[in-house]
């Protein structure tokens, strides 16, 4: 389902449907997930369709959450100094996009995950974010490709004391999804202390894999390299 | 030694019956009056560019701009002989006047300053000030303008903002509300909060963290009162808030627990009976 496309197609897949028809400039455009219908009216003369996963923290509003939050499953307890490698899954969010030479448009956005939302700190100063929860796994965890991503969270404790983790967050900004068959995120996890870390993206695009279209760039946000300071603990 | 002489003949040197010194003390006051306005102008831009309208952070940098130039004059003045006495007692006078009359201004305006100082509510805030509650559209120098839950346009003066108690409904990421229902009382109360709970749930905009709570909080006259405190995202509560206790009532009555209607019993004397 991912990909680039011609603005006359038609897409199927896991209770989906994207479809883009009709002759000359004059299209239109239908999209189903699940029950969830939507029908626009493109004029275009040329152009391309491109579907892929965005930033998960848009639906089913958007402004409400700017950040990812993943519960893990069970704890996860660090040593001091130790880095190590995990894999987690986060909840997708499809975009569909419209594309020329010039321009780049957001027509749609979707998702087949019911979204939950959280906060994370406490209410005087805590920041609202989307919830997911996943186990951790070794390696690439097979997902439900239209559901589910893969994000790779490098973890590093550097702190002296042992550390136990029970979530992360993650800044939407700086957030960078690729895409093949499906999405993946790569991060690093910096524990700065017992409270404190640091959350960041690897921006760099994987051998294998497509980078999606930003939302934000799309929307005319600049996007600043940030970080993000987890101030209010792990758990 | 003759030049000192011939300075101290320069500096004695008199123009319109004013020595020279006296001249170039004036010039140099209002040279110092004009900088310190500029670099006061230029820091009250830098200071609140961010903060203020474009319009109003101008007006005030080219106010307090001149109001430094005036101070410059009625310093440097006297060394040319002009005398402010009269001017003083003239002034004085206005200046009561003025200052009876803009009373309301200046406390206006110290309010606004304080206001973005202390920032207890900002553009797109939803607040309640006083008896006025709407979404916050421009805060002024002078007045903040709200635009009510019916749409129409308020002005409120500063000084009003910053003397009320001020709700700020957007201030905090998540916001609790709490709903009160009544079981009857042959209903199993565990058996609806648990429903109620699951109900919660599977709301995307219900938190996860903090969790919602739902506890007996009253034995009551008609029936068992549950109290449901739920939080939510500040932008979101209004809309869940409308949405959910309707669900809570449905949902309740398809699982055979029903809201009570106010009873009483009434208990008959045998003989009246007879």
């Amino acid at each position: 389902m991912f990909g680039t496309y011609g603005l006359s197609t038609t897409l199927k897949g896991d209770d989906i449907e994207i479809i883009v028809e009709g002759e000359g400039k004059k299209k239109r455009y239908f999209r189903r997930a699940g029950k969830d219908e939507i029908e626009k009216v493109i004029f275009a003369d040329g152009g391309n369709l491109v579907v892929c996963p965005v930033e998960p923290v848009n639906l089913p509003q958007d402004g409400v959450a700017e950040h990812l939050l993943i519960e893990l499953n069970k704890p996860l307890i660090i040593e001091p100094g130790v880095k190590n490698t995990i894999f987690v899954k986060f909840p997708i969010e499809i975009g569909v996009f419209l594309v020329d030479k010039r321009d780049v448009e957001l027509i749609d956005i979707f998702t087949r995950i019911k979204p939950k939302y959280t906060l994370y700190g406490p209410p005087e100063s805590g920041i609202i974010c989307k919830w997911w929860k996943s186990d951790i796994f070794d390696d690439k965890p097979s997902v439900k490709k239209l559901y589910e991503g893969i994000l790779k969270v490098d973890i590093s404790n550097k702190y002296y004391e042992w550390v136990e983790l029970t979530k992360m967050v993650f800044d939407a900004y700086s957030m960078k999804v690729f895409y093949n068959h499906s999405a993946y995120i790569h991060a690093h996890l910096i524990i700065v202390n017992k409270t404190i870390g640091e959350t960041t993206f690897i921006t760099r695009r994987p051998k294998d894999m497509q980078g999606s279209l930003d939302i934000y760039i799309s929307r005319g946000v600049k996007k600043l390299e940030k970080k993000f300071i987890m101030e209010w603990r792990f758990k | 030694m003759i030049i000192l002489f011939s300075l101290s003949e320069i500096l004695d040197y008199k123009i319109a019956d004013i020595p020279l010194i006296n001249v170039l003390t004036f010039i140099f006051i209002i040279l110092v009056a004009f900088a310190l306005g500029k670099i006061i102008r230029l820091n009250i831009r830098r200071a609140l560019k961010d903060k203020l309208q474009k319009t109003t952070v101008k007006t005030l940098e080219k106010s307090i701009y001149y109001i430094s130039i005036m101070i410059g004059f009625v310093v440097a003045l006297p060394q040319i002989g002009v005398s402010l006495s009269g001017l003083l007692v003239a002034g004085g006078i206005m200046g009561i006047v003025l200052g009876f009359a803009s009373q309301t201004v200046v406390s206006n305006l110290i309010s606004g300053l304080f206001l973005l100082i202390e920032r207890p509510i900002e553009i797109g805030d939803g607040i309640n000030i006083g008896d006025t509650s709407g979404i916050v559209k421009d805060i002024k120098i002078l007045s903040t303008t709200i635009r009510n839950y019916d749409g129409i346009y308020v002005r409120l003066p500063n000084d009003k903002v910053f003397n009320s108690t001020i709700q700020n409904y957007d201030a905090h990421g998540a916001r609790r509300f709490t709903y009160n229902v009544g079981i009857r009382y042959r209903d199993d109360a565990e058996k609806a909060m648990r429903i109620i709970l699951s109900l919660l749930d599977k709301h995307s905009f219900v938190l996860k963290e903090p969790s919602s709570e739902i506890f007996v909080e009253e034995l009551g006259d008609s029936g068992v009162n549950l109290s449901i405190r739920i939080w939510t995202p500040s932008v979101v509560w209004y809309s869940v808030y409308k949405e959910l206790l309707w669900k809570i009532k449905v949902t309740l009555e398809e699982n055979g627990i029903e809201i009570p209607f106010p009873q009483r019993v009434v208990w008959m004397k045998e003989n009246i009976k007879k």
